[in-house]
């Protein structure tokens, strides 16, 4: 009635049940922690950005064929946040990343809704986590599916991802917004 | 006589039962997010520190658009291995319910364009997309890697699978 297989199979399904409900448990604990600590309004300020737009002819900067292709690039922000409360027992990682959100509307009339990454950072552990950076450029290069920006105006937020050790992956975003203009 | 043949065929027929039923999970799992394969294991370190070879990852596809910031698996036109990187730029046409992106893989210096097929910029959001990543679990998809790396392993596992599914017996 007992054989060594069934024993062996019995304990893999008690193990990994075991190991689930674990799971489950450290996942909501974090995500209540998250909530209690507020932290998809996470303070954050972008101040002193200055942008500057070129004409590039490779494909890495997104032309083809050597036609010209407005890239944009921003020559220096600041960048204050603390992002200490989104890291708990279940934070393997977070990713901050500045985005640029902005709409369009092509030739056949149809509106686009556009949003590039200007700069990320990955951030491992809590005591990196308290952001007071001045003077930074843009990591990224970044270009409309157009060939120029053509003047626009573009929000920009400060967003993050974290990485779990395990479970679902959460994104959120800080408060603080400001407005640039594709010259 | 009769009676070992009559325990033959039941015991393949527990095993057809296994197999057939964990087939019906993963094809519900495809209907149910609209992947075609909802959970994929990591072969590659371009995302590192996030995913390392060897993590499950669970994938959904209903969203019409993905937003930049996410994290998504794409297979490029006859290409055999899924790619599972970052979107970095997305373009949604709102009408239409198109959308272009971008990816870069967390890891990687630059951006994926010189993974991409010659002349093309973007990924292509219904063509290229497999699912968006939701979920995750460690290490547990290493198996499926030594499995599949290690063909005397790969042998003597079903072998072994087979061997005992037939001597065992119900008491």
């Amino acid at each position: 009635m007992f054989s060594t297989i069934k024993r062996l199979q019995d304990s893999f399904s008690a193990a990994s049940t075991f190991a689930l409900v674990l799971c489950c448990l450290i996942f909501t604990s974090s995500y209540v922690q998250l909530l209690h600590d507020r932290c998809f309004d996470l303070p954050s300020t972008i101040s002193d950005i200055s942008l500057d737009t070129s004409l590039k002819f490779s494909r890495i900067h997104g032309s083809l064929n050597k036609k010209p292709k407005e890239n944009a690039r921003l020559t220096s922000f600041s960048l204050q946040t603390d992002l200490s409360p989104l890291f708990n027992l279940n934070t393997k990682q977070v990713f901050v990343y500045l985005t640029a959100e902005y709409h369009s509307v092509n030739r056949k009339d149809n509106s686009i809704s556009n949003k590039l990454i200007f700069w990320d950072k990955i951030i491992i552990s809590k005591d990196d986590a308290t952001l007071n950076l001045t003077n930074l450029k843009s990591k990224y290069s970044v270009y409309d599916i157009e060939k120029s920006f053509n003047h626009k105006n573009a929000t920009v937020r400060l967003e993050w991802n974290i990485q779990p050790w395990v479970g679902p992956l959460i994104y959120g975003s800080t408060t603080g917004l400001e407005t640039i203009t594709f010259i | 006589m009769l009676s070992v043949n009559r325990q033959q065929i039941s015991q393949l027929l527990q095993f057809a039962l296994i197999v057939s039923s964990a087939f019906m999970i993963w094809k519900t799992l495809s209907v149910i997010t609209n992947s075609e394969s909802p959970i994929v294991v990591v072969l590659s370190g371009s995302m590192e520190p996030a995913f390392q070879r060897g993590d499950i990852l669970f994938l959904n596809n209903r969203q019409t658009f993905v937003d930049a910031g996410d994290i998504v698996v794409y297979q490029i036109k006859h290409r055999e291995i899924p790619i599972v990187h970052r979107v970095m730029n997305q373009h949604s046409n709102l009408q239409k319910l198109k959308q272009f992106l971008l990816t870069k893989g967390d890891n990687n210096p630059v951006n994926d364009l010189s993974l991409y097929n010659r002349n093309q910029l973007y990924l292509n959001r219904e063509k290229d997309i497999l699912g968006v990543v939701k979920g995750y679990l460690p290490k547990v998809g290493y198996l499926t890697i030594f499995i599949t790396e290690n063909a005397y392993f790969k042998y003597t596992l079903l072998g072994l699978m087979a061997i005992s599914s037939i001597l065992q017996r119900d008491e």
